[in-house]
């Protein structure tokens, strides 16, 4: 952000130089922090291991709350953070929706009324809930099982991947159960400066996660920021203890790989499988470190050819980039990315985030998958 | 995880290490502490670790291998930050290659160098006094200072040789 926004501050004064006076002050607390991306890259380039990105995250949450958008813009802010709430209403009426979010006019007073940029484009919805879909699905022939969080994309906009989840873990030969309630992980409020919200919804999902934990199956997802959020988050800027389940939550990549290089689960895979794939670490993979799960997994796959791309953040930070007054910093931040998507000329982009996804395919062109689905395409059903 | 070489430090030494040994085909993972910045850190082989992962190595930017477990003479995994405790990176063989104050390869307080990650046994005056010269542009001893190695280059850890564990780069002794 600081390379393309020089009212940015930048990590280190954002971070421990601004809290010293803010902890003297509350007054000093400074509006361009709105400008941290949480893409935590900070935290990963401190030598000394400080939680530079909590810190900005905390203080937005402390001491920006007289700074609370009004009027429209805080509308849309309240709109792009209540996921659930958007996505169930969304739903029943997807193929509208859908419509009407494309039209040049509505895109047009949603970027001057609204401030939520004309360029951007709205994942889809779709008209049947993966939860719809996964209530219907016949789980009990199987003695060990998994529990899947699913997520608000997942359910909302693109039940696909669920369902390949579902197969892959079904060959595996592990059933699969959902959480007994679940809610959105809370990123999106808590970006846009409603922790009370994340905090409530955070506590709920971590009882069920408890629940799944003490039935003996891990809690598996295929989204990073959801993983990261719920690990780490929860308890670093939410307050939410976690320490009791933290290690059984986990993306299905690092799961899958463990078991399959371990010999503990085999799939069978499709000869006639063929696929160029670039893979994008996202932010939040690489401040988990998990990044190396997901490649692995992609190059144990028979016909993927696959090259990593140098690490690079797309910019788009979730709800940040569809705000009509970030969309030219997310832009130029992803850019080199971009270029080098297109130099290397791939069939498919793979990444393990989805708000990346929105970017890349916006900006580039070149659809992507996450790792889960190409796996799910390679394995026989 | 398993690897043929892990190489702990994504600096000069250790890219130029890896790049050779990918080209020789064999399975290379590179922990590098570092991820360029502004305002942070600055980190100098950028990029050559996007050419690094282009030819097949695993470059985990911004981890930090915390701990070598050696058991027997040998190292038998690396823990890093990132990955943590339960979840050891191993290898045949590992490549010293953190470089020497400034990078974090070796660290002092007024009595002692060591290096963190092996704990390796350093080469250093054990008088204080010796480890600097007065005069400012003068050569300085303790930028000689560095991991002690054997014969055939392996690295020495309570005066015993660790024959899959190699150095390179800066945190050599000279």
């Amino acid at each position: 952000m600081m390379e393309v926004n020089p009212d940015y501050p930048g990590p280190k004064k954002a971070g421990p130089d601004g809290e010293r006076y803010r902890l003297k002050d509350p007054a000093f607390f400074d509006y361009a922090l709105k400008y941290c991306l949480n893409c935590k890259r900070c935290e990963v380039a401190c030598p000394s291991d400080v939680h530079i990105g909590d810190m900005i995250q905390s203080a937005r949450i402390k001491y920006g709350s007289q700074a609370k958008v009004k009027g429209l813009r805080g509308v849309r802010d309240w709109a792009l953070a209540s996921t659930d709430l958007v996505g169930s209403l969304a739903s029943p009426v997807a193929p509208v929706v859908n419509e009407v979010l494309q039209l040049k006019p509505v895109k047009s007073v949603m970027h001057g009324m609204l401030g939520v940029d004309k360029h951007r484009t709205f994942p889809e919805y779709a008209s049947k809930k993966f939860v719809s879909w996964f209530l219907k699905q016949d789980q009990s022939a199987f003695d060990k099982f998994v529990t899947y969080f699913h997520g608000c994309y997942v359910n909302y906009n693109y039940p696909k991947q669920g369902q390949d989840f579902v197969k892959i873990m079904n060959a595996a030969g592990y059933g699969v159960h959902l959480l007994e309630k679940e809610k959105c992980c809370g990123v999106a409020l808590m970006s846009n400066g409603f922790a009370a919200k994340a905090r409530k919804q955070g506590a709920l999902n971590l009882n069920s996660i408890r629940k799944a934990v003490a039935a003996g199956e891990p809690v598996l997802t295929t989204s990073s920021t959801c993983t990261f959020t719920m690990r780490d988050e929860y308890p670093d800027v939410l307050g939410l203890e976690n320490a009791d389940v933290r290690d059984n939550i986990m993306l299905a990549t690092k799961w899958l790989y463990e078991k399959l290089s371990s010999g503990e689960i085999k799939l069978k895979f499709r000869k006639d499988f063929k696929m160029k794939v670039v893979y994008h670490t996202a932010c939040h993979m690489q401040k988990m470190g998990w990044q190396l799960y997901s490649i692995e997994l992609l190059r144990m796959i028979p016909g993927v050819t696959l090259t990593v791309l140098d690490q690079n953040c797309c910019g788009i930070a979730g709800t940040f980039g569809f705000k009509k007054e970030n969309y030219g910093y997310t832009q130029k931040i992803g850019s080199k990315l971009f270029e080098d998507i297109c130099t290397s000329n791939p069939e498919y982009v793979s990444t393990d985030c989805e708000t990346c996804k929105w970017q890349i395919e916006m900006s580039t062109g070149v659809p992507v998958l996450n790792p889960i689905e190409i796996l799910a395409a390679a394995i026989e059903a | 995880m398993k690897f043929d070489v892990i190489i702990i430090g994504g600096g000069w030494a250790g890219c130029t290490e890896a790049e050779k040994l990918a080209e020789a085909g064999s399975k290379v993972c590179v922990i590098s502490e570092g991820l360029s910045l502004a305002s942070v850190r600055y980190e100098t082989p950028y990029s050559r670790h996007a050419g690094l992962q282009k030819a097949g190595v695993t470059v985990l930017r911004g981890d930090r291998a915390e701990r070598g477990i050696i058991e027997d003479g040998k190292v038998t995994g690396v823990i890093t930050r990132n990955l943590g405790e339960g979840e050891p990176l191993t290898a045949d063989r590992y490549v010293l290659a953190t470089g020497k104050f400034f990078s974090r390869g070796l660290l002092s307080d007024k009595e002692h160098i060591w290096e963190p990650v092996f704990g390796a046994d350093v080469d250093y005056d054990p008088d204080r006094t010796k480890w600097f010269s007065q005069d400012f542009e003068a050569d300085q001893p303790f930028m000689k200072f560095g991991v002690k190695t054997d014969a055939k280059g392996h690295v020495l850890v309570d005066g015993k040789s660790i024959v899959n564990l190699t150095a390179v780069g800066d945190i050599c002794n000279e």
